[in-house]
């Protein structure tokens, strides 16, 4: 492995996953491959945690889990983002925004 | 919502578990393969693709663990299967574990018991009473005096003042702090019951309600016009009126009057007094017909009553205490002539009045500490027991841990483990506590009215639980956290035993501080048994056997002095003429009770005697043939003779020590004596052997006795054979002297005995229990240490014997550890022992704290007991045959 995988700031997960699934429902493998694309590989996911983070967010409301057929005959649970989660999606990206907004001025300043 | 369907998971998961799981594998392994797939494309062979995702992702057994892990259902599941486990691993070895509950469950039964006194003494509040956290009891306080006797309840005109002046309570009740023994003319037959004299607003201030009739009024409780009223206890009117529904309007026959039955008292109330349930409750202005004492509702210096107030809404406890304490002064300004010159003050009212408490929390807290040390030693057996199976199953954790199981869940297991254990165990002690507490309560003298209740409720339970999950968890974290450090590789590949230095090295501190609590308790056990036995063959100066008493008082009845002096003349000559009596007397009071008279004397003869040098001396009331009576013997001159008896007759017989202080070794007959302020002087007739008057402890008190009695008398009578089967004709000959007159303490001198040895006997036979427990867990603890130490070096022994050592060698060796702990925790025991030895001083009769034989005795036993510990262990170590001990590997 050429660089390896920061870790995620604590907490950012279940934003990241939220984020994806309010592109298209999808399943456990396909939610890890896409973050790992849109970081352009800076992050790669444990399945432990991820799948940690997906019986949270899903006991929290904030996804829909359904099982479905995948194209080489197995069966994967698919999620989708809740109109709850939505909601959550929007307040952390905006939350996010502020604060990575602060943290950028405060390492400018010198 | 979200909380709600977290419930939903976390209980779906716990019932159908096998679906849950089995979808959980399919998502992982979908994950999984999918990865593989994308493996494939990229030109990797299917089994080399697998391969790779597992090296990369990690083993999906931990995967699964770790998502598990996240839900609450997860912690549920783990501590039932932990607790199945547990419960196996226990059953697997049954010997060790029965002993170690065993141990545990005497040492929490012991302290549970405790705690049920202290609950029933100390933390109970009045049963029945509405809001009793806002009472508040008012003494009055002697700043220049301290400890019990410096508090004093309050005087009637007080108490009338205090009511009556107070911004801080909604209201002020009063209570006779002194149970009435009155006499009840159940249709001509005496029979004692036990009043208790309350002040109008009594019921209503506590909020307690009569189930029949109604209760004592304000109007009731006019000290100008006092109504003859009483209110039943629920318990008395069952026992005695056959629970009558019609007995309000009733009247009762109590102490020669008649009083009106207005009410009877919801069951289990039992006023604010501990241990006292009153048979009835009468008005405290009714004092004087019921005492027949006059004077008590109008003198500022007979202290009797108990306020107790309820704090107004918003008021605070410092606001009362300061009120009060102005009220004292004001009635100091009102009355200088009263000198008094006392404070007042207030205390959160409980069912032990606040001036005792403090003697009441240091006795229990003495045995508290006493059974703690017991359960201290239990706890270090469990812990020393824990640690030895931990060391055996550092394999078993090391392949948990190698499927997968983390350093919290391992701890959480054996912590399961030790806290199955500890509550089994509590479970048990509180069974043992629910029957020791009754008996405990048997020690106490019969003659003490007092009925004390020891309930198992909710504080007791909470007690329990606590105790056992911090012996659960406190004893089981060390071995816990030991085991959860296992190194799995090193363990998984190598056989050998880890019995490293640092392990060894914890078990050999348990057991010093094992073997030191013990000897701190054993030297604890053997100064009370050895004061109790000292206590019992103090020669009190009378005799003990062939002895009868009974206190009477038949003047409570309103009989006039001719008719009291008629009656004690009859009993006397009845009592006299009874088969198996030789003599019998009376006296105001027996020595070594609560009751006492003192006096100041001085001798009248010496003209330089003045009033500063008077004796303070103690005075019992005797009649003619006392000192035969009770074994006293007379050294010289005469006893009483019955014309004597009268007022004005002004002769004593004092006991040596008096005679000694006066007129050191001279002849003390025929010189006179002044006593107290009485101007003429009182001639000594006799001198009596010097005995024990107020404890059994005590050294030589002055004594002088007088020969007027009062109404209130004590009958004794000497028997030639046994007194107990006397005991019944006397009370016949006292009913058929007079069948209104009852008996209040009818007994053999025997059972009286019982009140001053009760310190002694409780002390001792307490003390002594827990001194054998100790000794017992204290040896059975170090022959598991040993014993698992001789199996952890069969081998070594083995080798050594193979190489030439001498079975003498081998015994040295195993019973040398033995030995340096003992000698260690000897040590540190005898020095703490010497420590709480001083603590007990105040409860030992004839032995000091230091006594040297005290302290070599216990540790020659402890050393006795330690070698027996080791030689079995190192006889079985000797008898190893070196062959099987090579090849045990």
């Amino acid at each position: 492995m050429p660089d390896k995988p920061s870790d995620l700031v604590q907490g950012t997960l279940d934003m990241l996953i939220l984020k994806t699934l309010a592109l298209e429902p999808m399943h456990g493998y396909g939610i890890s491959v896409r973050i790992e694309q849109m970081s352009k590989g800076v992050f790669r996911l444990n399945a432990g945690s991820l799948f940690l983070a997906i019986q949270r967010l899903e006991r929290d409301g904030l996804i829909d889990g359904e099982w479905k057929p995948t194209e080489n005959n197995r069966r994967a649970r698919y999620y989708t983002l809740t109109a709850k989660g939505r909601k959550r999606l929007n307040d952390e990206t905006r939350e996010w925004g502020r604060q990575a907004a602060a943290i950028a001025r405060i390492l400018e300043a010198s | 919502m979200s909380l709600l369907r977290n419930i939903a998971t976390g209980l779906r998961f716990l019932f159908r578990r096998n679906k849950v799981n089995r979808e959980l594998d399919e998502e992982l392994g979908t994950y999984l393969e999918m990865e593989a797939a994308e493996k494939m494309k990229q030109g990797m062979s299917r089994k080399d693709a697998l391969r790779a995702v597992r090296l990369e992702r990690g083993n999906p057994e931990v995967t699964k663990e770790v998502v598990r892990s996240g839900g609450w259902e997860f912690l549920v599941d783990t501590l039932w299967q932990d607790l199945r486990f547990a419960a196996r691993m226990l059953r697997k070895n049954p010997g060790s574990t029965i002993a170690v509950v065993i141990a545990l469950a005497l040492g929490i039964g012991l302290n549970t018991t405790v705690f049920s006194f202290v609950n029933a003494l100390l933390l109970r509040p009045p049963a029945s009473v509405k809001a009793p956290e806002q009472l508040m009891e008012v003494w009055i306080h002697n700043p220049r005096s301290s400890g019990m006797m410096s508090y004093l309840p309050l005087t009637y005109p007080d108490y009338l003042y205090y009511r009556d002046h107070n911004q801080s309570f909604e209201g002020l009740l009063a209570f006779d702090g002194d149970p009435h023994s009155i006499i009840w003319n159940r249709s001509g037959e005496g029979q004692v019951v036990l009043g208790q004299l309350v002040s109008g607003n009594f019921f209503s201030l506590l909020g307690v309600n009569a189930v029949l009739g109604r209760t004592i009024s304000a109007e009731d409780d006019q000290a100008a016009n006092p109504q003859p009223v009483v209110v039943l206890g629920h318990a008395f009117w069952r026992e005695h009126l056959g629970s009558d529904p019609s007995i309000v309007g009733k009247s009762l026959m109590l102490n020669g009057a008649n009083y009106n039955v207005i009410g009877v008292a919801p069951a289990g109330f039992a006023g604010l007094l501990v241990g006292f349930e009153p048979d009835v409750w009468a008005p405290t202005a009714m004092v004087e017909q019921i005492t027949r004492d006059t004077g008590r509702l109008s003198n500022w210096h007979g202290h009797w009553l108990i306020a107790v107030g309820r704090l107004k809404p918003g008021a605070k406890a410092s606001g009362a205490r300061a009120e009060v304490s102005v009220l004292e002064r004001q009635i100091e300004m009102d009355h200088p002539d009263l000198k008094r010159n006392l404070d007042a003050t207030a205390f959160p009212a409980t069912l032990i009045p606040a001036p005792y408490r403090i003697y009441v929390t240091a006795f229990t807290a003495l045995l508290m500490a006493v059974f703690g040390l017991v359960l201290l030693i239990a706890c270090a057996n469990v812990a020393s027991f824990l640690l030895a199976r931990a060391t055996g199953r550092t394999r078993e954790m090391a392949v948990r841990s190698a499927l997968g199981a983390g350093r919290a869940r391992l701890i959480q297991q054996m912590l399961v483990e030790s806290t199955l254990l500890s509550f089994v165990a509590g479970f048990l002690g509180l069974t043992l506590a629910y029957w020791t507490a009754p008996l405990l309560l048997a020690l106490k003298p019969a003659s003490l009215p007092i009925t004390l209740r020891l309930p198992i409720d909710w504080r007791v339970l909470v007690f329990t639980i606590l105790v056992s999950l911090i012996c659960g968890v406190a004893f089981g974290l060390t071995p816990a956290l030991r085991v959860a450090k296992v190194q799995v590789a090193s363990n998984l590949k190598d056989e050998t035993q880890p019995a490293g230095y640092r392990k060894s090295r914890l078990r050999s501190i348990l057991m010093t501080s094992e073997i030191a609590t013990c000897t701190v308790l054993l030297v604890c056990a053997t100064f009370c048994v050895r004061s109790l036995r000292n206590a019992s063959s103090i020669d009190p100066g009378f005799s003990t056997q062939h002895v009868i008493a009974a206190t009477l008082n038949p003047g409570s009845l309103g009989y006039s002095d001719v008719q009291v002096r008629a009656f004690y003349q009859l009993l006397s000559e009845r009592i006299r003429a009874l088969p198996g009596v030789t003599v019998a007397s009376f006296t105001d009071h027996l020595p070594l009770g609560p009751a006492r008279e003192q006096t100041a004397v001085t001798d009248a003869m010496s003209p330089a005697a003045s009033k500063k040098d008077a004796l303070p001396v103690d005075v019992l009331r005797v009649a003619p043939d006392y000192f035969q009576t009770m074994g006293i013997s007379l050294l010289r001159g005469r006893d009483f003779r019955s014309s004597e008896s009268q007022e004005g007759s002004k002769v004593t017989v004092i006991n040596e020590a008096l005679a000694q202080r006066l007129w050191k070794g001279q002849d003390p007959l025929g010189r006179r004596i002044s006593v107290a302020d009485d101007k003429a002087s009182t001639e000594i007739i006799g001198v009596v052997r010097t005995g024990k008057y107020r404890t059994l402890g005590e050294d030589p008190i002055p004594v002088a006795y007088l020969p007027q009695l009062a109404s209130r008398r004590t009958l004794v009578v000497r028997t030639s054979g046994d007194a107990s089967a006397l005991l019944d004709a006397v009370r016949r000959e006292i009913h058929s002297v007079d069948p209104n007159v009852a008996a209040t303490d009818l007994e053999t001198m025997q059972q009286y005995m019982s009140l001053p040895l009760f310190p002694a006997r409780t002390t001792g036979l307490l003390l002594g229990v827990s001194g054998f427990l100790a000794l017992a867990l204290t040896s059975i603890g170090l022959f598991g240490v040993i014993s698992y130490i001789v199996s952890q070096r069969t081998h070594e022994i083995g080798v050594r014997m193979a190489l030439g050592a001498q079975r003498s060698d081998v015994l040295r060796l195993v019973v040398r550890h033995g030995i340096l702990l003992t000698a260690m925790g000897l040590v540190i025991g005898l020095g703490m022992a010497f420590g709480a030895a001083q603590l007990l001083s105040s409860l030992l009769y004839g032995i000091r704290p230091t006594d040297p034989a005290t302290f070599v005795g216990v540790a020659l036993l402890l050393c006795a007991v330690v070698l027996l510990a080791c030689y079995i262990p190192a006889r079985r170590a000797i008898s190893v045959d070196p062959l099987v001990a090579l090849r045990y590997e």
